[in-house]
């Protein structure tokens, strides 16, 4: 079974309103937030949430560095199949930290990771789109979050089994 | 089990793709766009407007025969509150005229200013500027110049959204012809803009008074009474209707499921005719008469849900006291408080509600219940109709339910929330129950040894 990890922001893990930006590091060990969503997509690739890590984009971009480390070092640790960061929707902040975390966790552990977010981060994605893969998602309160959803399970299990990035390249930016 | 969720899953699949391609055509429409963005032009001043009528008007009567008693320079305390309201609620067509203009030229990417204007200019060439004024003793009335607070109001809403698209239209077709004036470089931008929309302009205010001369000849003698009798008046008939207000919120609430924001799509069709109502309903509270429309804006805002879409604020409360799960426990103790505040982002996303389909039937029947319920309530008089006053949709309920409909609306919304708690109760029960179950199996299962930390601490 495909384990996974995924990454939110204070609204995606239900901790908080936008307003809550300095919600401290934390996780949880059962699926929390789109991770509950995912559910009939992950049974499809036999695949499981194993913890939900979350984090407010405030106290992220008050010290990136050691929040990433830490969150790189658990990652690590907990060593699971694949993390997914987001669906970061089109909250800018939480699309910034999505694709810094996927890029710090691809390059400083053994674990892959992508991100997802919407068109509208249009900045984050040209920075990033060559770097690390980026799963396209509807911009808040848009239609098609359960295609995205859908689309970011088949992503995690084709890269988990070594496919060709040809083969999930329809599905990213 | 699993066949009954695959068949979930099909009827899902299903009703998504039905519904996909209605929301869609709403949600990017242009016209509708505008006129929703432009709606909110008039919204602060509205609120602030209402605030005013507000201290005027409140409901209790020692104050209000102070207000009009009590005189300052003449004229009596109300008086001047009451140039406040006819600043705002009586000349609100004028804001959203402007708005509509002004967010429509924007998305056709033309000048955003010119197209306010236009959209102004148009609307008023139309406008019949008199109304009927008897002078006290007089056998008949006159016919006296001025611009009309009647069609400047509520009732000119209508024909105002249709001025606003089509003069925009007409400017951006004269421009796309690339009929006009351009200045030499090194003139100022805003003297270049002023110059190039000479033509545009004048093209609209041709049509627009070709358009007056037409209408001449009709029997409604002008655009202003035919839009109102044959659009705006059955619209309004429509829409204050309870099976009205129930179809608009099913499809916003089932929309909400697949994580469409709803109650934006239906407000940009809906919302025109709830402020008519409403502005009707204020004027009518103004001169003292009997608040004709029980549909309104404050109905759909203080009425149908707290909380937010999905009322769930009594989802929150069910889950502050009685459930056991971590993560329920903790998200009901974070949400509480913005979702009094009708902010509910971390539920609809952190439960989830959107694509949970365990929670999917009280988030859609809460509402629809609140809605039934405030209806028959005050149609049958146990509870005042809104007043009209708008309030920001911060506003908590119960303070909202007493501003709006007096200590009879704020037991009202009380009960209805109690009531959302006990609809709620056994279906955030069984999420609770499942929740517990997983939590104890993430604790107990030493296979994934280093996740089964209680809570994971960094």
């Amino acid at each position: 079974m495909l384990k996974i990890i995924t990454i939110y922001d204070q609204i995606q893990s239900g901790m908080g309103t936008k307003d809550d930006k300095m919600l401290p590091l934390g996780g949880k060990n059962v699926p929390i937030g789109p991770s509950v969503m995912m559910e009939p997509f992950l049974k499809q690739i036999d695949a499981k949430v194993v913890a939900c890590l979350y984090c407010g984009t405030g106290t992220y971009f008050n010290d990136k560095e050691t929040v990433g480390k830490k969150l790189c070092d658990k990652i690590q640790k907990l060593h699971p199949d694949i993390v997914l960061c987001g669906p970061a929707f089109n909250y800018k902040d939480y699309a910034q930290m999505c694709a810094e975390v996927t890029e710090s966790i691809n390059n400083s552990t053994d674990v892959p990771a992508f991100a997802s977010m919407s068109a509208e981060n249009a900045e984050v994605i040209s920075k990033y789109k060559d770097s690390i893969h980026i799963v396209k998602c509807p911009k808040k309160g848009d239609g098609g979050l359960n295609n995205a959803l859908e689309n970011m399970c088949k992503v995690a299990k084709l890269i988990v089994t070594n496919q060709n990035e040809e083969a999930f390249k329809a599905y990213c930016f | 089990m699993n066949e009954k969720n695959e068949k979930n899953g099909k009827f899902m699949d299903k009703l998504e793709s039905k519904l996909m391609p209605v929301a869609k055509v709403i949600s990017s429409n242009k016209y509708l766009i505008a006129i929703r963005d432009g709606f909110l032009v008039s919204m602060p001043l509205l609120v602030i407007g209402s605030m005013f009528m507000l201290v005027s008007n409140f409901p209790v009567q020692p104050w209000i025969d102070f207000l009009k008693s009590t005189t300052f320079h003449g004229s009596s305390i109300a008086s001047y509150f009451s140039n406040v309201t006819n600043a705002t609620f009586s000349i609100m067509a004028i804001f959203a005229v402007m708005g509509i203009g002004y967010n429509y030229a924007k998305q056709e990417k033309v000048s955003p200013i010119f197209g306010a204007a236009s959209a102004l200019v148009s609307w008023f060439i139309l406008m019949p500027f008199t109304t009927s004024f008897k002078p006290e003793g007089a056998a008949k009335a006159f016919q006296v110049p001025c611009v009309p607070l009647d069609w400047v109001g509520s009732r000119g809403i209508f024909i105002g959204i249709l001025c606003a698209i089509f003069s925009v239209k007409i400017y951006k077709w004269v421009e796309d012809k690339g009929w006009t004036i351009k200045m030499p470089k090194g003139v100022p931008p805003t003297v270049g803009q002023s110059f190039a929309s000479l033509f545009p302009i004048g093209m609209v205010i041709v049509v627009f008074f070709l358009i007056r001369i037409i209408f001449t000849i009709t029997p409604w003698d002008n655009a202003f009474d035919c839009i109102y009798t044959i659009l705006q008046t059955p619209l309004q008939k429509v829409g204050d209707t309870l099976g009205a207000m129930l179809g608009v919120y099913l499809f916003a609430h089932i929309l909400w499921f697949f994580g469409i924001h709803g109650t934006n799509i239906t407000d940009s069709v809906f919302r025109p005719i709830l402020y008519a109502l409403s502005a009707e309903n204020l004027a009518a509270l103004q001169a003292g008469q009997k608040l004709p429309h029980i549909i309104n804006t404050q109905f759909q805002d203080l009425f149908a849900t707290y909380g937010g879409a999905g009322s769930t604020l009594s989802l929150l409360i069910a889950a502050y006291f009685f459930c056991k799960s971590k993560r329920i426990k903790e998200l009901s103790k974070m949400s509480i408080v913005p979702g009094i505040f009708n902010i509910n982002e971390p539920v609809i996303f952190g439960l989830p509600i959107v694509l949970n389909p365990a929670i999917a039937i009280p988030f859609i029947c809460v509402p629809m219940v609140n809605i039934i319920i405030s209806y028959v309530t005050m149609a049958i008089g146990l509870v005042p109709i809104c007043n009209g006053v708008i309030m920001p949709w911060t506003t908590p309920a119960i303070i909202s339910g007493f501003l709006s409909s007096g200590w009879q609306g704020a037991v009202l919304q009380a009960a209805l929330i109690a009531l959302g708690v006990l609809l709620y109760y056994p279906f955030i029960k069984a999420i609770d129950k499942q929740y517990l179950k997983e939590e104890a199996e993430a604790e107990n299962n030493p296979k994934d040894d280093d996740i089964s930390l209680d809570d994971l601490t960094f």
